[in-house]
């Protein structure tokens, strides 16, 4: 490689990669997927397949903003859209869980009527079709961590978000504790794993579960909240866009552990961000940004489970090797 | 009472209270917002069923849907959770249109050709979650949902950039007269179907739900289909190929999403106008779900959406009551439905023990 082409590499690099404002944006990006992986995470871990987080997301992004409208406050709206997120979560458990509905289709009924009846309330209670801005809705304000702020590289890159993308980042350690740390995580695990044995074991299988699907509420919520209060001040139908899929997706990479379904998210945000400078350099056509997300998705899907197929047959030839 | 006569019976019970619930809830809400429920109903039902015209549009209504549907169904039947009809109905529409106003050709050959293009296109946006699902294991309802999305976009950029062919919005040129499918007001001169765009789409839809009807019940393929769907390791104990058996099933999914998307294409827009299409395939889910995954009983939920969807749409430009009001109401009736504890007040028409699957089977024969 001649000095020419290396500059020239190295050029790029530092436009698509390697500088302060990508990687922020990553991490922005990023927040949302983290929050919905976690919502996967905690009912994959109690053995539920938990489709429902797309809606989940909706609601709290909905109510987040209704709360910080009528109060002015950010916070009631961070409460409000938690609060969804319990309920919501609660009614889905009450369905699947204690009254036997099928799960799945609980979990696609609970999407549509998610999106039906945000666009209602949309038009009901803020007579808006589409989306709702109002200088009445108080966003979450960036928080500037003193000292850290002022060291040069690291200080902008880990300082100044709003306060979901801290607790995300917090979510992550603490659910990595409570799952490893804590006898209710081991009785979640033993739930996940193997829920007659855990029985056996005295653990209240029902209500673990129950408790799991209320928190993955509260994870999916968050994002949703993170959308609606954490960036842009508004909301948008539908501005959920998938994020409930993808964040199942991330828990597949993440095989079910917190840091796994950090790191998987950090490469989704990676993606959005590259897709927008692309675009800004017209270098990619408009929409092709916005199916990014979720042509990675399936890709990512399909390599991860091809290498995991090989590792586990190769895995299989060095055990019939030994023998 | 034979077994198979107690559990329609109980399926009625079930749905007749499931709608009641629904009624009630869907009353809550229209006092919050301040209307009088009994009138919005009044005004909801003589949207949908009130005039001529209300029935034709109807009817133009509930086209599309049985199509998406029908398609849901036979997924869920062979065992598989596809909710990409909404992507495999807009892909089919985007290259029906295509055809439709790219080709020349006769009356004859275009419209049949514009079909299957249909029909192919959604079977081949099917094609990759199936195979992924098939030689990989991956959840079908991730890889189905993303593809949505895909489909999406791509019509977005197709509709704005290379098939544009308005300066003011991004629709395609129309289809040409030798592709388009015939709305009744213009076969009887506006003797019938006056107001709607109700056309003769329909009656291909009614085949579809035919052949499909047919299929289940006299064909081996039906067979190997259901059997599949009830019980994965029976049927390879069996001897049914489940490759072939599973991939079909899909693909015959996503086909006939497809067609439905090319039909309501030639029938009703006559050129693909972008984002004219969302939510046609999530309703057509729900209506898959509110049937209980039977063909027939499917076909009627379609119906039953659509017109109701029509009552909406009514509301909303009479009453200015959102037309969601429809969506969050089926939803609501799918959740009782679905709920199979709240239904255990009902036990002496309960079989005691039955299981998801027999009572499935039971259902089916009957």
């Amino acid at each position: 490689m001649d000095a020419n082409t290396s500059a020239q590499l190295m050029s790029i690099l530092q436009r698509y990669v390697f500088n302060v404002a990508n990687l922020q944006g990553m991490l922005r990006m990023a927040t949302p997927v983290i929050l919905a992986g976690l919502c996967a995470l905690i009912t994959s871990r109690a053995g539920i397949l938990n489709i429902a987080g797309e809606g989940m997301i909706l609601f709290g992004a909905w109510f987040a903003v209704a709360g910080s409208y009528f109060f002015q406050n950010a916070w009631v709206g961070l409460l409000a859209g938690i609060l969804s997120g319990l309920v919501v979560g609660g009614l889905f458990a009450l369905f699947s869980l204690k009254l036997r509905a099928h799960i799945i289709i609980m979990g696609i009924a609970i999407n549509t009527f998610a999106n039906a009846a945000t666009i209602f309330m949309t038009r009901a209670v803020f007579k808006m079709a589409g989306a709702f801005a109002d200088p009445r809705i108080q966003g979450l304000n960036p928080i500037h961590i003193p000292v850290l702020k002022n060291v040069p590289i690291l200080g902008q890159l880990l300082s100044g978000y709003t306060f979901i993308v801290y607790l995300a980042w917090i979510l992550i350690i603490l659910t990595t504790v409570f799952l490893y740390r804590t006898p209710w995580g081991r009785h979640l695990r033993a739930v996940g794993e193997n829920p007659q044995a855990a029985e056996t074991l005295g653990i209240n299988v029902p209500r673990v579960r129950f408790a799991a699907v209320m928190a993955s509420g509260v994870f999916a919520s968050l994002a949703g909240v993170y959308l609606s209060l954490g960036h842009l001040k508004m909301y948008t139908d539908q501005m959920a866009a998938g994020r409930g899929f993808i964040g199942m997706a991330v828990n597949t990479f993440g095989a079910g552990e917190p840091v796994g379904v950090f790191l998987a998210s950090l490469l989704f945000g990676f993606v959005d961000m590259i897709g927008y400078r692309l675009q800004a350099d017209s270098l990619l056509p408009p929409y092709f940004v916005s199916m990014l997300p979720y042509v990675a998705t399936l890709l990512a899907l399909t390599v991860y489970t091809l290498r995991r197929r090989r590792a586990a047959k190769s895995a299989l030839q060095a055990a019939s090797n030994e023998e | 009472m034979p077994r198979s006569l107690q559990a329609t019976l109980k399926r009625f019970v079930n749905l007749g209270l499931s709608i009641l619930a629904a009624i009630l809830v869907g009353s809550l809400i229209m006092i919050w917002y301040k209307r009088n429920p009994i009138e919005v109903y009044r005004l909801l039902f003589l949207s949908a069923f009130g005039s001529q015209r209300a029935i034709f549009i109807s009817l133009q209504r509930a086209t599309p849907l049985i199509f998406t549907a029908i398609a849901s169904t036979l997924a869920f039947r062979t065992g598989v959770f596809n909710v990409g009809v909404e992507g495999q109905f807009f892909i089919g529409a985007i290259f029906g249109t295509f055809v439709g106003y790219a080709v020349k050709l006769p009356m004859i050959l275009h419209l049949p050709l514009t079909l299957l293009t249909g029909f192919t296109a959604g079977a081949i946006w099917a094609f990759f979650p199936t195979m992924m699902r098939q030689k990989l294991g991956i959840s079908e309802i991730i890889t189905t949902i993303m593809t949505n999305y895909i489909a999406t976009f791509l019509i977005s950029f197709l509709t704005n950039y290379p098939m544009r062919a308005s300066p003011t919005t991004a629709q395609t040129p129309p289809v040409q007269p030798t592709a388009v499918l015939p709305q009744f007001v213009e076969l009887t001169k506006g003797a019938l179907g006056k107001g709607s765009q109700a056309h003769v789409g329909i009656f291909i839809a009614l085949a579809v739900v035919a052949i499909i009807y047919f299929i289940f019940k006299r064909t081996k393929l039906g067979y190997e289909w259901r059997m599949v769907g009830l019980s994965f390791p029976f049927s390879q104990f069996g001897g049914i190929d489940l490759d072939r058996t599973f991939i079909g099933g899909m693909l015959v999914s996503g086909g006939i999403a497809g067609l439905g998307g090319a039909v309501e294409i030639l029938g009703v827009w006559r050129k693909y106008k972008d984002l004219f299409a969302i939510g046609f395939g999530f309703r057509g889910n729900l209506a898959a779900l509110l049937g209980r995954q039977d063909v027939i009983g499917t076909t009627i939920a379609a119906l039953f959406y659509g017109s109701m969807e029509a009552g909406a749409m009514g509301l909303d430009w009479t009453a200015g009551i959102p037309r969601q009001l429809i969506d969050i109401l089926v939803g609501l009736i799918i959740f009782f439905m679905a709920a199979e504890g709240m239904w255990e007040f009902l036990g002496r028409i309960r079989i005691s023990g039955a299981t998801t699957a027999e009572r499935r089977t039971t259902g089916q024969e009957s």
